[in-house]
């Protein structure tokens, strides 16, 4: 047989990678529209002469937060803690549930109502009563505040991400005579990446709230909750705005730290969510 | 290029059926007696309208499915036994490559699985690029290449361990036409290139015709071969189309289709194994 002339697709290129001056540059939007925001807040706030219990100015929020630096700071670690620690034990929960469905087809089915349950119970309310089980000192009953709702959102996405495989792939894979736990390392988990950090972004903030919220109904003193609370109720509104500034900072830095992860984990997404 | 090989033919299938569901209301007959011999070498098309198992017949042949009757020997073996010896490489319709992988990468996923080192991978694989006509494009991700682009890619990984047999079911059958024209020569020049034995299936006569030694017709409900239509168009280029002997056989296939007698015309001599 002759060769049969084929002509080349024409395809794109491979794009130049994008250089730190297109990151800046990326970066520059939101921080302008930042600066601008918080210059406006300060000139609103004393131009209409704003009392400071309802919203304190942006240069006494941080004045407040030098002079109370080290109990706002001693604060973070604790919440923090509290957060990172629920964080972690909750994905792990998360992951091996959802491991486990996909393993056992049956755990899907019993199991994703449960979830659903689980996520629709105000898993927050439930701190007073995880206090008296394991007193109020001890962060425990906090860390099972963040664990129930870090679990919900990992579970469902990781199932999903496992189980929603192109049955070609499977299919492939049994040519090769490749067996589930080789379908598990070669399709199924690369497959629940972009789920799993997709969903460790959403959890990565909730554990912050959770946390903070649970600390709200008491429980162990100088943490962010407590002095938002404390600062409320003495009418330290600068102290208490400081200390949800620094509750924030916490979950971007989780969340900066989740995207971290997910670059290095998926370089293959990296390219794609740019185009 | 059909000069019979004396030894083992590559598939034989003697008196195959198949029912899903068997015994339960939604009970399906997918295929009744079906016989056909293939040997090395040879190009297959199975045709045949949607539901004739036309599909299923081939996944038999790759151990994708278990027939409930008749017997199947795939180089002479079990069917299991040559799926687990990689003796035969599949492409789907859906490409069916993998996101976190490169191009390279997904031509030598099967390599890995059979422990071959990186050496011998890679040199293996830029061989494909080459023979696909995706030398530049190793080091993509499947999802920055056209449609046609990415069933290159999964032929190429189908070859990949020199399969002596190759089951495709309708690769091209996502491909707008001129694209899959294209592919249709250069599946002819592979095959020609690497002597593999090929079942494929398709829904589209001109493409069976192109590329068959034999197009075997099957029939719906109960699926059955109607028909064995050999083509005799000899090498094949893009005149091929043109070529009155081209047309004359893919009026036989469509009369084969269609159930019609088939005219003596075509010099073709239907072999009715129904």
């Amino acid at each position: 047989m002759s060769t049969v002339e084929a002509p080349q697709t024409q395809a794109p290129k491979p794009k130049t990678p994008s250089t730190d001056s297109g990151r800046w540059r990326s970066l520059l939007p939101p921080l302008i529209v930042g600066v601008v925001a918080v210059v406006a807040w300060e000139v609103l706030v004393r131009v209409f002469n704003i009392q400071k219990f309802l919203i304190p100015r942006p240069s006494s929020i941080i004045a407040a937060l030098s002079t109370s630096w080290a109990d706002i700071l001693e604060g973070t670690k604790r919440t923090g803690y509290v957060a990172v620690s629920g964080l972690i034990v909750g994905v792990i929960i998360a992951v091996a549930l959802a491991l486990l469905c996909t393993r056992f087809r049956f755990m899907a089915d019993a199991l994703t109502p449960m979830a659903a349950a689980l996520a629709a119970t105000p898993i927050v309310a439930l701190a007073p009563i995880y206090f008296k089980w394991f007193g109020a000192t001890d962060p425990t009953a906090k860390q099972l505040v963040v664990v129930s709702v870090v679990i919900f959102p990992v579970f469902i996405n990781t199932a999903r991400g496992l189980l929603e495989v192109q049955n070609v792939q499977i299919e492939l894979m049994h040519t090769y005579g490749v067996g589930d736990w080789g379908i598990l390392r070669e399709v199924r988990l690369p497959n629940a990446l972009p789920f799993f950090f997709t969903s460790l972004k959403v959890a990565s903030s909730l554990a912050v709230i959770a946390a903070i919220v649970a600390e709200y109904f008491g429980g162990q003193q100088g943490t962010l909750g407590s002095i938002i609370t404390q600062s409320a109720g003495l009418s330290r509104y600068d102290r208490a705005w400081a200390a949800v500034l620094m509750a924030a900072l916490l979950g971007i830095v989780l969340y900066a730290i989740v995207v971290v992860l997910e670059r290095t984990f998926m370089p293959w997404q990296r390219a794609e969510a740019r185009r | 290029m059909t000069t019979a090989d004396t030894t083992t033919p590559a598939i034989e299938i003697q008196g195959v059926g198949m029912v899903f569901n068997g015994g339960r209301p939604n009970e399906v007959t997918a295929l009744t007696d079906i016989d056909l011999t293939v040997q090395a070498g040879e190009f297959i098309s199975l045709i045949g309208p949607s539901g004739c198992g036309k599909s299923t017949l081939m996944r038999i042949v790759g151990d994708l499915e278990t027939p409930t009757s008749g017997a199947v020997r795939v180089n002479g073996k079990d069917p299991r036994q040559a799926r687990l010896d990689h003796d035969y490489g599949m492409a789907f319709q859906q490409a069916g490559l993998f996101d976190w992988r490169t191009v390279s990468a997904n031509i030598e996923l099967p390599l890995e699985l059979m422990k071959w080192n990186k050496a011998r991978r890679q040199t293996r694989s830029s061989e494909l690029l080459d023979l696909v006509h995706l030398a530049d494009f190793g080091a993509m991700r499947p999802w920055e290449l056209s449609g046609g682009m990415q069933q290159r890619v999964a032929i190429a990984r189908a070859l990949a361990a020199s399969p002596g047999l190759l089951l495709m079911d309708e690769p091209f059958g996502a491909l707008d036409e001129m694209t899959r024209e294209r592919m249709q020569g250069e599946l002819v020049r592979i095959c020609a290139e690497t002597g593999a034995t090929v079942i494929f299936v398709t829904h589209s006569i001109p493409e069976a015709v192109y590329l068959s030694d034999r197009v075997v017709v099957m029939s719906a409900r109960p699926g059955q071969i109607t028909d064995v239509i050999p083509v005799a168009l000899g090498e094949r280029n893009e005149d091929t189309r043109e070529d009155p002997t081209f047309f004359a056989s893919i009026t036989a296939v469509r009369e084969a289709l269609r159930g019609a007698p088939v005219p003596a015309v075509t010099g073709s001599n239907s072999v009715d194994t129904s």
